[in-house]
């Protein structure tokens, strides 16, 4: 009787027990649940939706490959200053909207806001709208964020009508100090519905601003990729606050490099021995060389490449480091050493020439020369050939390898402008003199100056022996001549040698293939990849393509919405096909289009630097400029509509091309929207063409 | 032995088995609530298997006798739909009703079942709406990872928001047009849609969607249509608004008439704003002209006046403004934000009948 009791009693206490566990399981559960809703109702005052209207089609990266996308949903912010000032993604603003709209909670009407500035190495902007006693949010302190915590990412974007609750995604810190120092990891959903948005921890305090962001990539779009996969960045919003006052300012930021190559491309186990470092950079004004092994960053000792980089991930262009490092047995320091943004490019050189074509004698034969120029200013004349150049007594002479122009080229891109260089001319008299001639850089390249070019060139442009055997210097053997493959004309239907990708060239009836000519890549609009489409731009290009001896190439997208990046390949191979098929002047492989097509020939023109040597692109704005290649010429014509609401962006990039030397310029067509060429434009671009191999 | 050493022993026992067992359940605080949600759910297997849809979808039973409430898609184009339940039992089924404008369906069990584990949604229905923040659970047989008696797979999240599925007017299409829940657990794959949100408890809030892609973000959207959610269906040419449980109802009761198409109805009005050249394909809404005594006159509409906002809905280019100018009659008051210089400037329109063209003499 006692046991049975013992029992019953037993067991009536075990399920008790189950019981309240069970229960204070779910007490647990509700009060997380509570606490996650009560820090995202504490933060919410400060996070805003951001609209943007106006701007251009942009490169995202998504995993079926890089896109172009035109921005167009609702974006997140939250605000850093009660007067007005709010940090968003950089993501958000790629693609340089013209108006910017901020709604923020408890105010009925949006405000305008201005963009102020974007800090590239973190891929934050600052915008401000004008307001006061906006609710500023808490920081997380950094030091006090560690994996496993809560992190609760907020956006403002899903709910397009109202400013309530933000939306939410709950997930914990995944690792803190990514990206090369400057993140911290999370597993809540990352993507375009919260990037700019903040990431919360469960006490309500602000733990960074959500941004796409890969490690192995820069640029606004970098780590797109990763939308939503567990795997999601957010700058710590104790740097955002620390930056602020850089970024109010109004410049943007850039990241602080050392400017140096490391010999090895092995980041992770091998020692930092610097293989080159860059000119002007911040490593060769403090006398570092080659050979030099870097040992110790800001008192931190280094042993390789990836923990150099940790340390300079988060430092900014101005930032000051102290370093030591080994040379042979001696050990150096170096302090305060200031960091640069990316190196400063350097302009072409430019003589002011233009050479004879298809000539395969020894030297370079003038064609023409510009007015103004510095062969101008020397005297050098149509119809003198170089024959010697070089600078002091050494004196270079022609070899017959390649042809002269493209010896003379090589060697002047060698050169930088203000170098003073000695020419051996013989004169069109028969007269032999040598000349002194100071290089200028390529017109265009000076953010200021928008060069006019000449209404007419001597059609006289070529010897037409494109063929013929080069003449060689004494001691060299002869080529033998080439042999002229079997060109079709007109309109010539073309596939990749895979058979998926359709292209089509035109070739003017009167080819000669002794003749270089120049090829233009049209690159279509959405949708305007038809026979009738291609035929009509061939039309439009027919007397153009004969009098200035131009081969059209017009590669087909298989994308209804336009040209994806991904298929660079293509056109590549249309361009790489038309080349072995008919005689094409490799200084002037141009690639063209309108609107995304154009987008496409600027994508290319960065992308494909060994084939493409000019860009004209119509209604598309150059968004991630890479920096010139001193041996890769690459030009640019870029024009828009005056109704084009890029138009201003447009003009705003040539002048950035010109920044980093490209030589730019830009044409504005009145009274039209994003359409092709008029006939005044489209004229002056053949000229442009008939140009691109200036020296 | 020691009476009172026996008692300590047994008592320190008791207090391991409790701590134990605290723990054990802590560590599966969701597993009696995945056991209860898992017998109220069906696999449904049908037609599909080409052009990447797939032949399968998840179920929700809302009565005893094997009515199921799934999502309106191709799936149930087929005479041959199958059913499989919680214990691995299976049937033929056939569709009762649909309605597309909710998006969703009625199957039933073709053979004489009874006292099926079912979800009352009028009890369902009658609950608050969830909150952004509040955790769910996602019951859907997605990627036919389960069949027969095997169990659903469970994802946990939470409410990401509560708004309209429609992100924005004329950019893309939702099956759907009212508001849904925004899940933040990737849920809303192929198999999943007619799968079940639940709350913590285990209390039905949604029926899981499509697979559907945000345009606008270029990200896939993990959606639930709620409990809760009515929209405005035509039926013998009038408007009239209907219900989850109102449908559910309807149908099981056999008297379910199904929405027709609506016409397209384009009232537009007359507002007297000449804008831009639509040049470019998002040529943002600038007023190029106003016309004198027009409404957008008489509102103090100017030229170089750019429109940002119509009645709170953002008109991102003259295309999308055209679209939404075409849902107001005349005599409808419209506010318009307009960027004017370097201000944001709000205007009302009365909107008026199109003027009368004058006969040339």
């Amino acid at each position: 009787m006692i046991q049975g009791n013992t029992m019953k009693s037993r067991l009536a206490l075990i399920v008790l027990v189950i019981a309240s566990v069970r229960a204070g399981a779910q007490e647990i559960n509700a009060d997380l649940e509570k606490a996650t809703k009560d820090a995202v109702k504490k933060v919410a005052p400060s996070v805003v939706q951001i609209v943007t209207q106006g701007g251009t089609d942009m490169v995202v990266t998504t995993p079926k490959g890089p896109v172009f996308r035109k921005a167009l949903g609702p974006t997140t912010g939250v605000i850093v200053s009660a007067d007005g000032y709010i940090v968003s993604s950089a993501f958000n603003f790629i693609n340089q909207p013209t108006t910017i709209l901020v709604s923020a909670q408890g105010h009925a009407e949006p405000f305008l806001a201005k963009r102020i500035a974007t800090d590239k190495s973190r891929m934050l902007t600052l915008i401000k709208i004008e307001a006061k006693g906006l609710p500023v949010p808490p920081a997380a302190p950094k030091k006090g964020i560690h994996e496993g915590q809560w992190a609760i990412a907020l956006g403002r974007t899903l709910d397009t009508r109202r400013l309530g609750v933000p939306s939410v995604s709950v997930g914990i810190i995944s690792a803190t100090n990514r990206i090369w120092g400057k993140a911290i990891q999370t597993d809540a959903k990352v993507s375009p519905i919260n990037y700019g948005g903040p990431l919360v921890d469960i006490q309500g305090n602000v733990q960074g601003i959500l941004i796409p962001a890969s490690p192995r990539g820069d640029g606004e779009t970098a780590g797109f990729e990763w939308y939503d996969s567990g795997i999601g960045f957010a700058i710590p919003m104790e740097d955002v606050y620390a930056v602020l006052p850089r970024l109010k300012e109004g410049k943007d930021l850039q990241r602080g490099l050392l400017g140096v190559r490391m010999k090895s491309q092995d980041i992770y186990s091998v020692a930092p021995e610097i293989g080159e470092v860059m000119k002007d950079s911040a490593a060769d004004k403090a006398g570092l060389k080659k050979g030099d092994i870097i040992t110790e960053i800001d008192g931190r000792p280094v042993v390789r490449m990836a923990q150099i980089q940790h340390i300079l991930g988060p430092k900014y262009d101005g930032d000051k480091v102290s370093l030591k490092y080994k040379r042979g047995d001696k050990v150096e320091a170096i302090n305060n050493l200031t960091l640069v943004a990316a190196l400063v490019s350097q302009a072409h050189p430019f003589l002011g020439i233009l050479p004879m074509r298809d000539d395969p004698k020894l030297g370079v034969e003038i064609r023409h020369v510009f007015p103004k120029t510095p062969a101008d200013k020397a005297g050098l004349a149509p119809g003198d050939r170089i024959v010697k150049y070089g600078i002091d007594k050494t004196m270079a002479a022609f070899l017959g390898q390649k042809r002269g122009a493209q010896q003379l080229l090589d060697w002047l891109n060698t050169q930088l402008p203000g170098k003073e260089i000695k020419l051996e001319v013989a004169r069109k008299g028969g007269k032999t003199e040598t000349l002194t001639v100071v290089l200028d850089q390529l017109p265009g390249s000076v953010a200021g100056d928008e060069p006019k070019l000449p209404d007419k060139l001597p059609e006289a442009a070529s010897v037409r022996k494109a063929l013929a055997p080069l003449e060689v210097a004494k001691n060299l053997k002869p080529a033998k001549a080439e042999a002229a493959p079997k060109a079709e004309t007109g309109i010539v239907k073309r596939a990749t040698a895979d058979g998926e990708h359709k292209f089509q060239v035109y070739v003017h009836e009167e080819y000669d293939p002794n003749i270089a000519h120049a090829m233009v890549v049209w690159l279509h609009p959405p949708g305007k990849n038809k026979d009738d489409d291609l035929e009509e731009v061939a039309a439009i290009w027919e007397d153009y393509c004969a009098a200035y001896k131009i081969i059209l190439v017009m590669p087909i997208s298989q994308n209804d919405a336009g040209w994806l990046p991904g298929e660079s390949d293509i056109v590549i191979e249309a361009i790489q096909d038309t080349m072995k098929r008919y005689t094409i002047d490799p200084r002037r492989v141009v690639t063209h289009g309108l609107s995304v097509g154009g987008q496409m020939a600027l994508h290319l023109g960065f992308g494909a630097r060994e084939l493409v040597r000019g860009v004209a692109a119509v209604g598309a704005v150059p968004t991630n400029i890479k920096d010139n290649q001193p041996a890769q010429r690459l030009a640019f014509f870029l024009v828009a509509g005056e109704l084009d609401p890029l138009a201003k962006s447009i003009a705003d990039s040539r002048v950035k091309l010109a920044e980093k030397k490209y030589s730019a310029i830009y044409r504005q067509m009145p009274n039209r929207g994003r359409e092709y060429l008029e006939d005044a434009q489209l004229r002056e671009l053949v000229r442009w063409i008939d140009m691109l191999d200036k020296q | 032995m020691d009476m009172h050493k026996r008692i300590a022993r047994s008592a320190g026992a008791l207090l391991w088995v409790l701590t134990i067992g605290t723990i054990a359940l802590a560590q599966q605080p969701f597993t009696p609530v995945a056991v209860d949600v898992n017998k109220r759910l069906v696999k449904l297997f049908g037609a599909g298997g080409f052009k990447g849809l797939p032949s399968y979808g998840t179920g929700i039973l809302v009565s005893e006798k094997g009515d199921i409430l799934t999502c309106n898609n191709h799936i149930l184009s087929t005479s041959d739909l199958r059913v499989h339940l919680y214990d691995g039992r299976f049937y033929q089924a056939r569709v009762i009703a649909r309605e597309p404008e909710l998006d969703l369906a009625l199957v039933r069990i073709d053979s004489d079942v009874d006292f099926l584990p079912h979800y009352d949604l009028a009890k369902a229905a009658a609950q608050p709406l969830a909150e952004p923040g509040d955790w769910i659970l996602a019951f859907s047989n997605q990627f036919k990872i389960a069949t027969r008696d095997e169990p659903m797979s469970v994802q946990r999240g939470v409410i990401a928001a509560y708004a309209e599925l429609r992100g924005r007017r004329g950019i893309f299409e939702a099956p759907f047009s009212g508001e849904v829940y925004f899940v933040d657990a990737i849920a809303n794959n192929p198999g999943a849609a007619g799968g079940a949100i639940v709350n913590r408890r285990g209390e039905l809030l949604g029926i899981i969607g499509r697979e559907l892609k945000n345009t606008l973000s270029d990200t896939w959207i993990n959606y639930a249509v709620p409990v809760q959610a009515k929209v405005e269906i035509q039926r013998d040419e009038k408007l009239t608004t209907i219900d989850v449980v109102t449908f559910v109802k309807e149908a099981i009761a056999g008297s379910y008439k199904q929405s027709e198409k609506r016409a397209k109805i384009d009232r537009g009005a007359y507002h007297g704003i000449i804008l831009v050249p639509n040049a470019v394909a998002v040529t943002p809404p600038y007023v190029e002209e106003v016309i004198p005594d027009s409404p957008a006159a008489k509102a103090g509409l100017r030229p170089d006046d750019l429109i940002v906002y119509v009645d709170g809905e953002l008109a991102s280019s003259i295309k999308i403004f055209r679209e939404i100018m075409k849902q107001y009659g005349p005599g409808t008051d419209v506010k318009l934000d307009v960027q004017r210089a370097t201000r944001l400037v709000s205007v009302k329109l009365r909107l008026a009948e199109q003027p009368k063209v004058k006969a040339v003499p």
